[in-house]
């Protein structure tokens, strides 16, 4: 019994051990905003993890957007209301499945990505050199792609909608015959700019630190070898997707749920 | 010798969980010199250049680098103070998304301003020196072992520092590689009057080049003078481990069992 509590005792002194070595980490890394010099570094992780997911984010959107709008439409035809199927869509989308799926997207593709590279880097030893030659490694290789997926992710949402709408937009109007007037206008007097397109942008944005910081600190924080960059890698993907899902929770209750 | 020593090390101690690693070492690292510090596998030579160079920090005690504490400097000045050595990892640790060129010219693009033309310049000499300026356009998985560790070296001298740190400098290279690192060492040395730390246990080649030696095992200097000294060192350990022997007083064996017991009492367990 003892030996139990004491065991249970140890992982939480652990998790807030580990916890905390991640928010000095992340504190360390985000104070590299980057600068005029580490402006080509930003970009080209942009690129790595923001451009090179575009095609993965841009064809689900287009497929979950038509999907709603063909589960939606046999609903709501029963009731005579096919006309709100614009309003359906876009809010599903922007309030939830384009931040949350993007996130989800995000973390399998770039963020186990960004966990196996920085772990890479430090199992070679190439962080190590770049200490000892007097760079810090947590500006030169971890802030640039935290940065990056702070902004991309947010810019991959706002695709994952956009592209969504547009799918729905071709099985609801062009395929099954909804009027095109309907389905846009009703969109347009439903969807608030700020209730629903800002707060989807700011769940957005809070995935965005999530997923990235998960995904650069468990690259950074691995055991260098081969397992343990596996390990690392699924679990990026792993808690990223928990803590998505879960904040998801959360952040619906304080915006929409009428806790706020 | 010189009379001032560049790198000192105070009664150092490290662990790491409960396993010590350093009980009390203490070292004393001359200027312009090539010391070597040796010892067989897994005493820690590398946590060692781990705790000079600062990557790591000691339980107790100081390593002083020309006069100034490793370990009591900011992030920030200790990041400065690197730009004064340079490190050659086991594995030459280059930066597989750069070119053997701009591996080379990373140190100088970070810590100077100076222009393109120069830094070309000076690249290439480093590359000259170590024998490969030919292959300044290659990947450097397009590199063997060794030419990736001529090339670390070529970038740990961008920066002309005072103090060199080698780990493992000859591990896994065919005999010709070696004698072009074994020679590469001592000669840089000498033309640039850099102070040089060799961790190895590659006991040969690397008392054809060192000028002083010292022996590590169980956490503590077990011995310490010139190659020459160390060579008719009387001290069994001692002996052991310059001339190669197998077993000795440190046992062939990890410790385990009666070996007949072990075998005919084993009743399925492993």
């Amino acid at each position: 019994m003892i030996t139990r509590i004491m065991s249970l005792g140890r992982r939480g002194c652990d998790l807030l051990e580990a916890l905390g070595r991640a928010g000095i980490f992340v504190a360390q890394s985000a104070v590299g905003v980057p600068s005029r010099e580490g402006w080509h570094l930003w970009v080209r992780q942009m690129h790595f993890v923001g451009v090179l997911s575009l095609a993965i984010v841009l064809v689900s959107g287009l497929f979950i957007g038509m999907v709603l709008a063909l589960q939606g439409y046999t609903l709501l035809v029963d009731f005579g209301a096919e006309q709100a199927l614009g309003q359906m869509v876009a809010l599903s989308l922007l309030r939830e499945l384009a931040p949350v799926v993007a996130a989800l997207l995000f973390a399998g593709r770039a963020g186990s990505a960004l966990t196996a590279e920085i772990g890479l880097m430090k199992a070679t030893e190439q962080l190590s050199s770049m200490e000892m030659i007097g760079v810090d490694p947590l500006r030169r290789v971890v802030a640039p792609r935290l940065w990056a997926g702070f902004v991309t992710l947010p810019l991959l949402t706002i695709g994952f909608s956009v592209v969504g709408i547009y799918g729905g937009y071709l099985v609801g109007v062009e395929w099954l015959g909804v009027f095109e007037g309907s389905y846009w206008g009703n969109m347009q007097s439903s969807v608030e700019f700020v209730g629903d397109v800002g707060n989807g942008l700011i769940k957005s944005l809070v995935f965005a630190v999530v997923v990235t910081w998960i995904a650069v600190f468990q690259g950074y924080d691995l055991v260098p070898t081969s397992e343990g960059i596996s390990r690392a890698t699924t679990r990026t993907v792993v808690y990223s997707s928990l803590a998505v899902l879960g904040l998801d929770f959360v952040l619906t209750a304080v915006m929409f749920g009428g806790l706020s | 010798m010189s009379d001032t020593p560049f790198v000192v090390v105070e009664n150092l101690y490290f662990s790491r969980g409960d396993t010590e690693i350093f009980r009390g070492v203490d070292l004393s690292i001359p200027r312009g010199k090539i010391t070597a510090i040796m010892g067989p596998s897994g005493t820690g030579k590398t946590t060692l250049l781990k705790l000079i160079g600062g990557q790591l920090t000691p339980d107790s005690g100081r390593v002083l680098i020309g006069g100034e504490d490793v370990h009591s400097q900011s992030r920030r000045a200790l990041f400065a103070m690197r730009r004064r050595m340079g490190m050659l990892f086991q594995s030459g640790a280059l930066f597989s998304d750069l070119s053997v060129f701009e591996n080379v010219a990373f140190p100088l693009r970070v810590h100077t301003d100076l222009p393109e033309a120069m830094i070309r310049d000076l690249v290439l000499m480093k590359l000259e020196a170590v024998g490969l300026r030919g292959a300044r356009e290659l990947m450097p998985a397009e590199l063997s072992g060794g030419m990736a560790r001529r090339v670390a070296l070529a970038r740990a001298m961008a920066l002309d520092p005072e103090l060199i740190l080698y780990d493992e400098p000859f591990v896994g290279q065919d005999p010709i590689s070696m004698g072009v690192l074994v020679q590469l060492i001592k000669r840089l040395n000498e033309a640039l009057g850099l102070t040089s730390i060799v961790v190895s246990h590659d006991i040969k080649e690397t008392l054809t080049i060192a000028d002083y030696v010292y022996v590590i095992a169980d956490g503590k200097v077990m011995a310490h003078g010139t190659p020459r000294n160390l060579d008719v060192d009387q001290d069994p350990r001692v002996s052991q481990f310059v001339h190669g022997e197998p077993d000795g007083p440190v046992p062939f064996h990890y410790p385990a069992a009666d070996f007949h017991t072990d075998i005919l009492d084993a009743g399925g367990r492993r």
